[in-house]
């Protein structure tokens, strides 16, 4: 990395802050950028991956708390994505960076027509959730979780149609750095009928492993710079932390469009310099 | 989640404080903590010292949700669900075999 931690801890608070807002994840708009300024994919990766682990464990307290998490339905698709993640960066350092750029391109595309085309804020609020009654019904992939005061149950179906989206993810994921959040929560949501807070939160808790599975295999490879990622890490939890807070004092319509079209800005930078 | 109803139990409204883990809550939190004060020790002293601070942060937050893992795995097989606890061994397993593998 070309990048002094401290710039990359002020990309990385930036990226986070946006990403949070846009519901896109931090990765997904710091990795590109990265590339975009000059760095080598294969080594914006590993930070790509830090912004996604960190951003998992800030998350993580408040989801176990609140119940939304569905661990048995993470793990099972986690199988897969841990699976992809592992491949994808192993196979990553032997691919020619054009091809690494380009799925880079395709993840940033992707989570940019997932950002302009979202119509509600997938995180709510947490305070929401206090005191509610939620859970995953043991020996399933069923459970039950609060909305608007009512108890609702629901059942994960297609679970053939979720294991090769979360391979696909963990694959782009391993790949590019992009924690690929943005595949795994519409595909469990759309795919597998898993009500949206639900998938939000279980994605937020598999990000966690797949990012830290990848960042082991770089480590390994001698691909992580320590203080590279310390920036990134700094700046992904101070960012999220601010996102999470500025989320609803301005309107996330137009910073979902602009986290939109800004990815798809960087996407074309990215190609174009490749 | 309620921990004590077998596999098979019938589907149906749990204890409202089923899906909560106190303790596990407050160790997520004081892992979170804990790396985000060793990433910025590395960032403000940097050098060796930073580095090495930077690298137990890093060691902190790739252990935290891998222990997680192995936590449900053990919290399953011993209330009567192994399936989900095979499952979340199989996690773990992929995981070392792509570290062996690198």
């Amino acid at each position: 990395m070309n990048q002094l931690p401290a710039v990359v801890a002020v990309l990385a608070a930036a990226a986070a802050l946006l990403g949070s807002v846009g519901g896109i994840g931090g990765a997904a708009l710091l990795v590109p950028v990265l590339v975009a300024l000059g760095a080598e994919p294969t080594a914006a990766a590993p930070v790509g991956l830090v912004v996604v682990a960190a951003g998992s464990l800030a998350a993580s307290a408040r989801q176990l708390d609140d119940g939304t998490v569905h661990h048995r339905l993470g793990l099972t698709l986690e199988l897969a994505a841990a699976g992809g993640v592992v491949a994808g960066a192993i196979v990553s350092v032997d691919l020619p960076e054009q091809v690494v750029a380009w799925v880079l391109a395709g993840a940033a595309v992707v989570g940019a027509v997932s950002a302009l085309a979202r119509r509600g804020i997938r995180n709510q609020p947490v305070g929401i959730l206090d005191a509610e009654p939620a859970g995953e019904w043991p020996g399933t992939l069923g459970g039950q979780y609060r909305l608007d005061g009512a108890v609702v149950p629901y059942q994960a179906t297609h679970l053939e149609r979720g294991l090769p989206a979360a391979l696909v993810a963990g694959v782009v994921a391993g790949i590019s750095g992009v924690g690929g959040g943005f595949l795994k929560t519409p595909a469990m949501s759309e795919l597998m009928r898993v009500p949206v807070k639900v998938a939000a939160a279980t994605t937020t808790f598999t990000l966690g492993i797949t990012a830290s599975a990848g960042l082991l295999v770089y480590a390994v490879q001698g691909r992580v710079d320590a203080l590279d990622s310390a920036g990134a890490l700094v700046g992904a939890v101070v960012g999220g932390w601010m996102g999470a807070r500025i989320q609803s004092m301005l309107p996330a319509v137009v910073i979902r469009r602009a986290t939109g079209v800004l990815l798809l800005v960087v996407a074309t930078v990215v190609v174009v310099r490749t | 989640m309620n921990g004590d109803v077998a596999p098979d139990a019938e589907r149906g409204p749990v204890d409202p404080k089923a899906g909560r883990f106190d303790r596990v809550v407050t160790v997520l939190r004081v892992a979170t903590l804990l790396v985000l004060v060793l990433a910025a020790v590395a960032l403000v002293v940097g050098g060796e010292v930073g580095r090495s601070a930077a690298w137990v942060a890093l060691a902190v937050l790739c252990a935290v949700p891998l222990l997680r893992v192995a936590w449900l795995a053990v919290r399953w097989f011993r209330r009567g669900d192994p399936r989900y606890g095979l499952v979340a061994c199989g996690v773990l397993a992929v995981v070392a075999v792509g570290l062996t593998l690198a």
